[in-house]
């Protein structure tokens, strides 16, 4: 069930250039979250400058409380920057599904995480080693600046940068396409900006690959009320809260889609 | 304790404040957030005589204070609307408003008289007359006062019901399409719709939704709302509903105060699905505090000396 709740600001650090990590209190949403690709919608601003709230996936839940990894964008994701330990934030929340695993059938995931993308990658990341499921992970910036994770091939954790200050030199695309090739049976996950999601969507529609997208777009409820987050299906995967078959709500039938259920 | 009630035509609300046509859904969304029951009424999404997919993204864009919007009805169609949602409203013990939007005469009269044909418990219809009409070049029902009476007078004599027309603000004279509604036989008219608006993006030079005009709502609406209420009730005597910009319990008592009888909240159901209900505990106090009995001790008491 979702909830809206104000919670305590429990820490508020950065994590690379312009990405931030908050962690806020909010014991009632996360024990009702279900699983990575979820996200939660927090009031910013002071009164009603700023109407409409900001959605964040959820990128990890300890002891009651979420934590989002956060780019900083505009003037709502300044203000998120700005709050200190001990202030409230009001969330709602969980929103949305959860990326499913049953659609994996025993094959090898890639786990791809773009900007701040990475948010629901690397939650579902800590939930597969968890689990003992083996899989790869890939995650792109700029520069090593933007990276806050540590390039490890060995246990599968590959940094991408443009300017290979960090990990390998490219896009997401260059390491996907070799990882791809390397393993047999190769099942995709991704989040990221959308040209990122363009480039996998076009390699995995060529190769005949399967996957999942957690998609974003722009909001104004995150409830099912407004009709204003749609993307394009490519089949009728509409459920109870679309009402319509070419269009899908994100906040309530996504943000996971399979890749080949949506065009982008 | 102040007595709520107000009365718009026939119809007794338990309390002024309903929620908006297109910022509600079909009133179910939020069930886990909110009781329906406790509010005024229910507006239900426009609806027309075949579903619509509604317009491509982006539909929505923040602005100061506020939203554009372009959703472009997106709605189930009016078979459906028949099936689906009128047994659900049958269980509420609040009153439920369905809206109806078209783009010919014939089409607003076809919906309402679909839903006249099956018994249901819906209190009446706010028409949605800010729709281009094809028929007519596509200009707007709502910024002509003889289509605007044209279309009231069909759908008057096609229902008893609570026929209440809902106005934009998108015309030079609002006061004079809402004489015609009058006229043409509305219990009520209901004021304001969006405001027309657009976005650009000065790095890409594009707009930042898909049709480039748009409708503006919430708290940065507000005033135009209240003007159009009070130039609309200066000048008819049957109820307005006002709408535009409602945040808080004292947004109600300016409304009222300019002559809206009741009001509808809408933009601000988006950051609290819950918000009609809040606001609504913030007006009682407002009332409670202000020593006010019932609430024609507000509606048009407007103090003149400034
Ligand atoms: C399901 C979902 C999950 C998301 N998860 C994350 C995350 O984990 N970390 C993160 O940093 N960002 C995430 N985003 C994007 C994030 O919501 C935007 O970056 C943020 O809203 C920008 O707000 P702003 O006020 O800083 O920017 P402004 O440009 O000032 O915002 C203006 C308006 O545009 C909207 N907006 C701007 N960019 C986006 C965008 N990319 N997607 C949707 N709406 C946008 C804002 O919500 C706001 O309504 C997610 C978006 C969605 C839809
Ligand atoms: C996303 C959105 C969808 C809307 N859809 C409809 C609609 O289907 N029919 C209608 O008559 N008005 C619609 N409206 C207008 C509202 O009902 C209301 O008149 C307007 O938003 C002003 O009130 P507000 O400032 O409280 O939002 C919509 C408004 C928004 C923001």
């Amino acid at each position: 069930m979702r909830r809206i709740e104000s919670g305590k600001v429990l820490s508020n650090h950065k994590l690379a250039k312009g990405m931030y990590r908050m962690d806020i209190s909010l014991p009632e949403i996360s024990s009702e979250v279900q699983g990575p690709g979820q996200f939660i919608s927090l009031t910013v601003g002071e009164g009603w400058q700023m109407p409409l709230r900001r959605p964040m996936s959820i990128a990890s839940i300890e002891n009651d409380s979420i934590s989002i990894i956060y780019k900083i964008f505009g003037k709502g994701t300044v203000w998120l920057k700005e709050r200190t330990s001990g202030e409230v934030i009001e969330a709602i929340g969980p929103l949305g599904n959860k990326f499913s695993l049953d659609k994996i059938n025993g094959k090898e995931i890639i786990l791809v995480g773009g900007g701040v993308g990475v948010a629901p990658i690397l939650y579902l990341h800590d939930q597969l080693s968890k689990d003992n499921q083996d899989h790869l992970l890939i995650v792109g910036a700029v520069t090593a600046a933007e990276q806050f994770l540590e390039h490890s091939p060995k246990t599968g954790i590959h940094l991408t940068t443009d300017d290979g200050s960090v990990g390998e030199k490219g896009t997401v695309m260059t390491m996907l396409e070799i990882l791809a090739d390397k393993v047999e049976n190769p099942y995709i996950i991704a989040c990221g900006p959308e040209p990122m999601l363009a480039a996998i969507y076009k390699f995995t529609t060529e190769k005949g690959i399967e996957g999942q997208f957690a998609v974003e777009s722009y909001m104004a409820c995150g409830t099912g009320l407004c009709q204003g987050c749609v993307i394009e299906t490519t089949k009728n995967i509409s459920k109870e809260h679309t009402y319509h078959q070419k269009y899908s709500l994100v906040c309530s039938d996504g943000p996971v889609y399979d890749i080949n259920a949506i065009r982008i | 304790m102040t007595d709520l009630n107000t009365t718009i035509g026939s119809i007794e609300l338990k309390n002024p404040i309903l929620v908006a046509s297109g910022t509600f859904g079909y009133g179910e969304e939020c069930d886990e957030f909110s009781d329906v029951n406790q509010l005024g009424g229910i507006i239900t999404k426009s609806i027309t005589l075949h579903p619509r997919e509604g317009n491509p993204p982006p539909r929505i864009v923040e602005t100061a204070s506020g939203m554009l919007n372009s959703i472009g009805l997106a709605n189930i169609g009016v078979d459906r609307y028949i099936s689906d949602m009128l047994p659900k409203y049958d269980e509420l013990d609040t009153t439920v408003i369905m809206n109806i939007a078209g783009s010919s005469l014939t089409e607003y009269i076809n919906v309402l008289e679909a839903v006249e044909a099956v018994p249901n418990s819906l209190a009446g219809y706010e028409i949605n007359i800010s729709c281009p009409n094809v028929g007519e070049g596509g200009m707007e029902f709502g910024v002509d006062c003889d289509l605007t009476s044209q279309l009231t007078s069909e759908l008057r004599q096609r229902t008893d019901k609570l026929l209440v027309i809902k106005l934009s603000p998108n015309v030079t004279n609002i006061a004079a399409i809402a004489q015609s509604a009058e006229a043409a036989g509305a219990d009520a008219v209901s004021a304001i719709n969006t405001v027309v608006g657009m976005s650009i993006n000065p790095a890409t030079r594009k707009s930042n939704v898909y049709t480039k005009l748009c409708g503006l709502s919430g708290p940065a609406v507000k005033p135009v709302g209240v003007a159009a209420v009070y130039k609309i009730s200066q000048s008819v005597s049957i109820p307005v509903i006002g709408i535009g910009g409602i945040t808080k319990g004292e947004d109600v008592a300016e409304y009222l105060l300019a002559g809206a009888s009741a009001v509808q909240v809408g933009t601000a159901n988006f950051r609290d699905p819950a918000a009609g209900l809040q606001i609504l505990t913030e007006f009682h106090d407002f009332c409670d505090k202000n020593n006010i009995s019932d609430l024609t001790e507000l509606i048009g008491r407007l103090q003149n000396d400034t």
